[in-house]
C-alpha cells in the first residue's frame, strides 16, 4: 500500500500540474511563444527525437565527463588535505567560499583559455563545479569519526592503515555519495548553462538560446524537458550508486519508509 | 599473586599549566585482585573514566605507574590484554553484527573459518545467534550493547574495562543485562572494572565499589560487597540495601564536602562556585 502511494503520489500531482498547465493555457489563450501547451511541447519533442537526443547526447558527455573528473580530482584531494590539520580546519571557509562563487560564470574565460571549439572549456566548469560537493563531503567523511570509534581501535591497537581502511573508509563512503548526488544534480545544471555563454553550438544549452532567439518556444521548451529528464536520469544515478556501495543503508532506508 | 590491574600513585592533569587547567586525578592508588568484580563510581567529574581510560592506555597519566598483570599499561593494549565496552555501543554500521564481533579478532590476523566460529561462540553466549547476519540499526539498543560486549570478550581477554555500557539503557533491560554479565563473567572468570551513576548496579555487580570524589579526582572510600551468588532475590536481600546505604552516605559524604568547600571559595572570594 506504502509502496503504491509513494509512486502514485508524485505521478498523479504531475498528471495534475500538466492538466493545470494545459487548461490555463487553452482557456486564457496563451500565445505559444509565451508558454506553449504541454501537449505542443510533447509533439515537438516527438518530432525532433534525433535532433534532440543528439544535443541531450553532447550535453550528457560533457556532464558526465565533468563529474566523473572533478569527483575523483576531490577524493585524491580530499585524501591529501585529511593528512593535514591545517587544510582540515579551513574546510568550513573553503566550502563557504565556494558555495558563493558562480564558477558557471566563469565559462566564457574558460572558452577563451581553452578554445570555444571544443569541449573542454565546459567539462573544466563541470569537474569544478562537482568538485566542492565532493571534496567537502568526502573530507567531512574522513575526519569526523566517532570518537568511540577512535577508542575502540586505539584499544585494539589498530595500526594508522587499519584505521583508514576498516573505519575512516567506510565511514567516508556515506559522505561521499552525499556529495556525489548533489554534484551530479549540479553537473547537468553546470553543463547546460555553460552552453549559453557560447562555444559550440552542439548541446542543449546552446540549443535552447538559439530556438528563443527564433521565438520557437516550445521549442525551446522540448530541449528543456530533456535537460529535467537528464538531470533525473543523473539523480538515479546517484542513487543507484550509493544502493551498489552501501548495502547496509539501502535496507535501513527501505525500512524507514 | 600480581592483581589484574595495580594503578600506583597515578595523576592526571589536562592542560597543565593553563588557566583551564584540570585535576582530574590526583595520586590515585587502587588494585583489583585477578577475577574480581571492580566498580567506580561518584559524581560527574570525579575521574571515574578518566581513570578507566588510564588503564586502558587510551590516555597516558601525568605521573605514576599503571600495570596490567604486571605489564605496563602500553605494552597491555599492544598486546590486547582487554576488552572494553562502552556507554555507547560504537558498533560498526557497514558491518552485519557477526562481522562486529570479529573485528578484533581480524586485527589479530585471524582466519576466517577461526573467526567465524569465534562470533558464533560470542553471539550464542550473549543469546543472539539469530542475528548474526542482521546490521547493527536492525537491533534494539540492549541488543547492540550485547554484541559489543561480545566484541569486548571475543579476543577472550582476562580483563574487560566497562565505562558505563549500560547507562543508555531503560531499567528493565538494564537489570536484566546487569544479570547477563554476571552470568557471562562467571561463566568466563573474567576481572572487571566497571564504570557506573548508579549505586544499586554498583553494589548489585561488584565484589567491590570504589567511591571517587571529584575536584581532584580521588578515591574516597573501598566498600567491599559479598552478595554470595548473584540470584535475583539478592536484589532484595538485607546485604544489598546495607550496602547501597554505605555506598550512598559516602557518596552523600563528598557532597557535602563539596558543599563546604564551596561556602569557603564564596565568602573567601565573593563569587559563587559550582
Amino acid at each position: 500500500m506504502n509502496r503504491v502511494l509513494r509512486i502514485a503520489a508524485p505521478l498523479v500531482w504531475g498528471a495534475m500540474f500538466l492538466g493545470a498547465w494545459q487548461w490555463l493555457v487553452v482557456s486564457r489563450n496563451i500565445k505559444p511563444f509565451l508558454l506553449p501547451k504541454p501537449t505542443a511541447i510533447w509533439s515537438v519533442l516527438i518530432n525532433n527525437k534525433s535532433l534532440i537526443g543528439n544535443a541531450a547526447k553532447a550535453t550528457a558527455t560533457n556532464a558526465l565527463i565533468g563529474l566523473v573528473a572533478g569527483s575523483i580530482a576531490a577524493i585524491l584531494v580530499a585524501f591529501v588535505a585529511q593528512r593535514f590539520s591545517t587544510v582540515r580546519s579551513l574546510i568550513n571557509p573553503i566550502s563557504a567560499a565556494f558555495n558563493t562563487m558562480p564558477i558557471v560564470a566563469l565559462g566564457p574565460i574558460f572558452y577563451n583559455m581553452f578554445g570555444s571549439t571544443s569541449d573542454t572549456a565546459r567539462r573544466v566548469v563541470v569537474a569544478l563545479v562537482a568538485f566542492f560537493p565532493v571534496f567537502v563531503n568526502v573530507l567531512k567523511g574522513l575526519t569526523q569519526v566517532e570518537p568511540v570509534h577512535e577508542e575502540l581501535m586505539r584499544s585494539y591497537a589498530a595500526s594508522d592503515v587499519a584505521f583508514l581502511k576498516l573505519v575512516r573508509l567506510p565511514n567516508a563512503l556515506g559522505y561521499l555519495t552525499t556529495g556525489l548526488r548533489v554534484a551530479a544534480s549540479l553537473s547537468v545544471i553546470a553543463a547546460v548553462v555553460v552552453e549559453y555563454f557560447g562555444g559550440l553550438q552542439n548541446g542543449l544549452g546552446s540549443r535552447v538560446s538559439n530556438a528563443m532567439k527564433l521565438s520557437q518556444t516550445p521549442k525551446a521548451w522540448a530541449y528543456i524537458t530533456s535537460a529535467i529528464l537528464m538531470g533525473l536520469l543523473f539523480y538515479v544515478a546517484g542513487l543507484l550508486f550509493e544502493r551498489f556501495a552501501m548495502p547496509w543503508n539501502t535496507r535501513r532506508q527501505a525500512a524507514d519508509s | 599473586m600480581t592483581p589484574a590491574v595495580d594503578v600506583a600513585n597515578v595523576s592526571k592533569i589536562f592542560n597543565a599549566g593553563k588557566p583551564n587547567q584540570v585535576n582530574a586525578l590526583i595520586d590515585v592508588s587502587m588494585q583489583v585482585e585477578t577475577g574480581s568484580f571492580v566498580s567506580l563510581i561518584g559524581p560527574s567529574g570525579c575521574g571515574k573514566s578518566t581513570l578507566l581510560r588510564l588503564i586502558a592506555d587510551l590516555i597516558q597519566p601525568t605521573g605514576g605507574d599503571i600495570r596490567i598483570n604486571g605489564k605496563i599499561a602500553k605494552q597491555a593494549r599492544l598486546d590486547q590484554d582487554y576488552g572494553m565496552a562502552f556507554q555507547q555501543a560504537g558498533l560498526f554500521d557497514w558491518r552485519k553484527v557477526a562481522r562486529n564481533i570479529e573485528l578484533p579478532l581480524e586485527l589479530r590476523g585471524w582466519d576466517k573459518t577461526r573467526r567465524k566460529a569465534r562470533s558464533a561462540e560470542m553471539l550464542e553466549l550473549v543469546k543472539l545467534s539469530e542475528f548474526a547476519n542482521h546490521y547493527p540499526w536492525e537491533l534494539s539498543g540492549g541488543m547492540q550493547q550485547r554484541v559489543a560486549i561480545a566484541r569486548a570478550l571475543a579476543v577472550d581477554p582476562p580483563l574487560l574495562l566497562m565505562d558505563e555500557p549500560f547507562g543508555a539503557l531503560d531499567e528493565m533491560t538494564r537489570e536484566h543485562m546487569q544479570a547477563e554479565l554476571i552470568r557471562i563473567c562467571e561463566a568466563t572468570g573474567k576481572t572487571v572494572v566497571f564504570v557506573t551513576h548508579s549505586i544499586p548496579e554498583a553494589v548489585y555487580l561488584s565484589d567491590r565499589v570504589v567511591v571517587m570524589s571529584p575536584r581532584p579526582g580521588r578515591i574516597t572510600q573501598l566498600v567491599d560487597v559479598d552478595l554470595g551468588s548473584r540470584v535475583e532475590q539478592a536484589r532484595e536481600s538485607t546485604e544489598f540495601f546495607k550496602k547501597i546505604t554505605e555506598v550512598r552516605e559516602a557518596l552523600r559524604g563528598i557532597e557535602y564536602g563539596l558543599l563546604a568547600a564551596n561556602e569557603t571559595s564564596r565568602t573567601s572570594a565573593g563569587v559563587i562556585e559550582r
